[in-house]
């Protein structure tokens, strides 16, 4: 990679996409912004949960002042038919009466607020309008790990005193939590998305912890690159209408430069564009540094959608699912940032943090950005691998597409375990995925689910790479050559995973779930962990083994071979967490 | 376009599950809740006894409730204090870190907090010889507005956003590949090659957005009036989906015309909050049932913008493809 040619062909990037944008469309985004602009004023009191619950209440009623008060409530004349028929939520006549619906609670428990709220305001002019203030504080409780890097103080201003009590028994730790100190958004956006939210310190104050500012912040950092992926992908997909890429492709310079030269203008503009997401949210050099590597993985996954879409629309789905799909892998864990270790996985948690005004362990940032970067590189280097003229300007059918991905990557046979390697970190990704979504069920159901999950997507990241090679004739199709490739294969998955491992460090083994993904055991003895270091061993190069002997055979006898080799796999994973458990 | 719909499918499948998933994860009022109390304590333990869902067990230090807590025999402690004698009251909460309870522990304390803030006002007020109004009992999930004000405006919109962006897509890809002079040789007439164009990115949203309330229902969000929030989505797509393919033909370039699309389409959205009811607040309106006349005015308002919009565009814009 020769850092000039980089440069100049991300020089023509830029001029090419200056010129892209024109006068033109700019003009007509400024009349569209100043259109906004000048509604602005009359936006501003239409808000998203007014008049949501209907509250038949008399006019000469002591509630109908809180009633009228609440933009989320209308006041209505009360009627007995009205109520009964559904029309009326709640319906105030010498008491107050909720229809029996979950409309009907939340309209009553809106109310209850309506009226406290209108209570505190009678007693604001006597200076007791709120006379309880509350102090709340998370613990950890019962727990062996003592390495709690993951839990260090939440909001640095009241550690003092507090924080050492009864941190010696037990391996507890009181601390403060992040009472929303210091934790300010622009223009109220979150009271506004709640339609909640109370006087810090008072017990409407307490926010429990399903922090919507997570979600608030996922899409205050990835809409705006929502923006800077479109313009990338379209100037990927353009280079593959009509040949257009050929020149390129025809001139002294790798691929690789290429698609680097290719990518570094998007990449600086995201950078861009986080940090100025970052001073809009009063965020500071933390978050830019923690949210970077999304917006590189963002590129990776856009750039591999538009090297394999087919057409425009087909991008824009591309694009769409992209956006999704990171923005749920990063909202998720976030969402677990004042309580759990797993959320050390989203970037946003260190966002999270650096707004409440403490500093996040350097742990979180190599746990939460290392395998996002990892995975960006391998995803990057999996694209350049179709940037050649066979797949770009051909309509080659996407799996053959994929195929050839990744037997760019195939030189000799020791290769398939570096593929092994190289894609732990999705393993890793697709598997942190399922367990954020099964975080929800009970753990009955999660469980076994998350074993057959894991056991389908690490045996076909292993043996993929293998048919591959089969497929594209890298390899020759015999049975001892299918055993040697399946046992390479397994091998580099096995060390791959190991690394993976060190998770450990940020106690993502504390979660149960975390633990059945990963096959953490924490608590065992020597020789059970000597046991535990080789039955993977074994497991892994066996299955992989099976597959690979069947990929060997040709497509049918792939899938019935990885169908056997999942099998085995899962009957595995069940007799570890049944023997461990 | 089955892959396509494939995505779209599984895109809707996993953000309605993860999100509706997470919201019922935080439906308080689904468990019991014990704890442990020192300190002042006898009006929050009447208050817990009021509640069958709460238990109480009083101790007599701090470190004494805190040990019980600790050994798992309560799920929260709370330490109510009163410095100064008879005035203001100090309550500490400690909750458990790392525990899927956790929200329900957090959300109960804050209730039965509330409830005692609301004793401590009445005897306030009452000696001060002011009338407050009394507050009415009945706990519901926090969640339900936001599932109708937010979550179900979200998945209405959303689609609408990538159809108007596909409309436009099929239309700058005829001209990037140069295969626009095949339409417009063939006997069809500028509007039926417009239609063509746009028509399934017009029926998709709609049909999108059904299918989204039907994965609402199944997760138990009922949705009160289907037919209205289909026929303003259908408008609104209408308008999204001829602004899109109008824009495309006026830009012939993709990264042009999704750029500005993507703009004016946010524009527009803002510019619905000027309107006596916001878009999004006619959805919440229509989902949970509140909806009033000029609820359905509004709907009207956008079906007509809608039908307006795609026929102008229809006419103005099919101009530049012959």
């Amino acid at each position: 990679m020769r850092p000039r040619k980089v440069l100049r062909i991300a020089r023509w990037e830029v001029s090419r996409s200056a010129g892209g944008l024109d006068r033109r469309s700019l003009a007509y985004a400024l009349v569209a912004l100043l259109l906004v602009a000048g509604v602005a004023p009359f936006a501003v009191d239409g808000g998203l949960y007014d008049g949501l619950y209907v509250v038949g209440v008399d006019e000469e009623s002591g509630y109908h002042d809180a009633v009228e008060r609440s933009e989320t409530l209308r006041a209505v004349e009360p009627s007995e038919e009205a109520f009964s028929s559904g029309r009326l939520d709640v319906l105030v006549t010498d008491g107050v009466r909720a229809a029996d619906t979950g409309k009907g609670r939340a309209a009553v428990s809106e109310l209850r607020d309506a009226v406290r709220a209108y209570n505190a305001d009678l007693l604001d002019g006597y200076d007791t309008a709120y006379p309880v203030s509350v102090d709340l504080r998370y613990v950890d409780r019962g727990t062996a790990v003592s390495a709690d890097d993951a839990s260090e103080s939440v909001s640095g201003g009241s550690s003092g005193g507090d924080g050492t009590e009864g941190g010696t028994d037990g391996g507890t730790d009181v601390e403060a939590s992040g009472e929303e100190d210091g934790f300010s958004f622009p223009s109220g956006g979150l009271d506004g998305v709640l339609g909640q939210g109370g006087r810090a310190g008072t017990p409407g104050g307490i926010t429990p912890p399903f922090p919507f500012s997570s979600l608030v912040l996922a899409f205050a950092f990835l809409v705006p690159l929502n923006f800077v992926i479109q313009a990338y992908s379209t100037s990927i997909m353009n280079e593959r209408i009509d040949r257009r890429g050929v020149l390129t492709l025809a001139s002294p310079v790798s691929r690789y430069e290429i698609v680097a030269g290719k990518t570094v203008p998007y990449f600086a503009i995201a950078l861009g564009t986080v940090a100025v997401v970052a001073v809009a949210v009063s965020g500071g050099v933390a978050s830019v540094v923690a949210v970077a590597p999304v917006a590189f993985v963002f590129l990776a996954l856009t750039f591999v959608g538009s090297m394999f879409a087919r057409s425009y629309k087909e991008l824009t789905f591309v694009t769409v699912f992209v956006s999704v799909s990171v923005t749920s892998y990063v909202f998720v864990p976030a969402v677990f940032t004042d309580v759990d270790p797993i959320a050390a996985i989203s970037p946003l948690s260190i966002v999270v943090r650096d707004l409440q005004g403490a500093t996040a362990p350097v742990s979180w940032y190599l746990f939460s950005g290392a395998p996002l970067v990892f995975s960006s590189a391998v995803l990057f280097s999996l694209g350049a691998g179709v940037y050649r003229e066979e797949d770009m300007f051909t309509q080659r059918p996407v799996r053959l597409k994929a195929l050839d991905a990744l037997v760019s990557w195939l030189h000799r046979r020791a290769s398939v375990a570096k593929v092994s390697v190289l894609l732990i970190p999705f393993v890793f990704v697709a598997q942190l995925l399922v367990v954020a979504v099964v975080f929800a069920l009970p753990v009955g159901i999660s469980v076994p689910l998350l074993l057959v999950v894991a056991a389908v997507v690490e045996e076909t990241a292993k043996s993929m790479a293998v048919y591959a090679g089969f497929v594209s004739s890298v390899f020759e199709r015999t049975t001892p050559n299918a055993v040697v490739l399946g046992a390479l294969s397994g091998v580099g998955f096995f060390v791959g995973e190991k690394a993976a491992h060190l998770a450990q460090v940020v106690g993502l083994d504390r979660l149960e779930v975390g633990r059945a993904a990963l096959g953490i055991a924490s608590d065992a003895s020597p020789l059970v962990l000597a046991v535990l270091l080789v039955a993977p061993l074994v497991l892994h190069t066996v299955t992989t083994c099976i597959a690979s002997v069947g990929a060997s055979y040709g497509k049918r006898e792939f899938g019935v071979g990885l169908s056997a080799a999942v099998a085995v796999h899962v009957a595995y994973n069940l007799a570890v967490v049944s023997l461990v458990a | 376009m089955v892959l396509a719909l494939a995505i779209q499918l599984f895109i809707a499948a996993f953000s309605s599950f993860l999100v509706v998933g997470l919201v019922s994860l935080y439906d308080p009022g689904s468990g019991s809740v014990e704890f442990a109390v020192a300190g002042d304590t006898d009006e929050i333990v009447d208050i817990v006894e009021d509640e069958d869902a709460w238990t109480a067990t009083r101790h007599a230090t701090r470190a004494e409730a805190v040990d019980f807590f600790e050994r798992g025999d309560a799920d929260a402690v709370l330490f109510v204090e009163r410095p100064g004698g008879g005035g203001d009251v100090e309550v500490t909460v400690i909750a458990p870190r790392s525990d899927l309870r956790t929200t329900l522990v957090v959300s109960s304390a804050r209730d039965l907090l509330e409830r005692y803030e609301d004793t401590e006002r009445e005897r306030r007020a009452a000696s001060l010889g002011v009338e407050t109004v009394e507050v009415p009992e009945g706990e519901a999930s926090p969640y339900h507005g936001f599932t109708y004000a937010v979550l179900v405006p979200l998945l209405m919109f959303l689609p609408v956003f990538i159809s108007g962006s596909i409309a436009a897509d099929s239309v700058t890809e005829e001209f990037e590949r140069g295969t626009l002079d095949l339409l417009r040789v063939s006997p069809l007439s500028d509007a039926a090659v417009f239609d063509g164009k746009t028509a399934t990115a017009v029926v998709i949203a709609p049909a999108q957005a059904a299918l989204w309330l039907a994965l609402l229902s199944l997760n138990g969000v009922v949705v009160a009036s289907p037919v209205g929030l289909i026929a303003l989505v259908a408008g609104v797509t209408a308008v999204a989906v001829g602004f899109g393919a109008s824009v495309a033909l006026s830009f012939q370039e993709r990264k042009q015309a999704q750029f500005v699309y993507s703009v004016g389409v946010m524009a527009f959205f803002v510019m619905t909050f000027a309107l006596p009811e916001p878009s999004a607040n006619t959805v919440a309106k229509l989902a949970v049932g509140s909806a009033t006349w000029a609820t359905y005015g509004h709907v009207a308002v956008y079906v007509v913008l809608g039908a307006v919009g795609y026929a102008v565009a229809r006419k103005v814009a099919g101009r530049k493809l012959s």
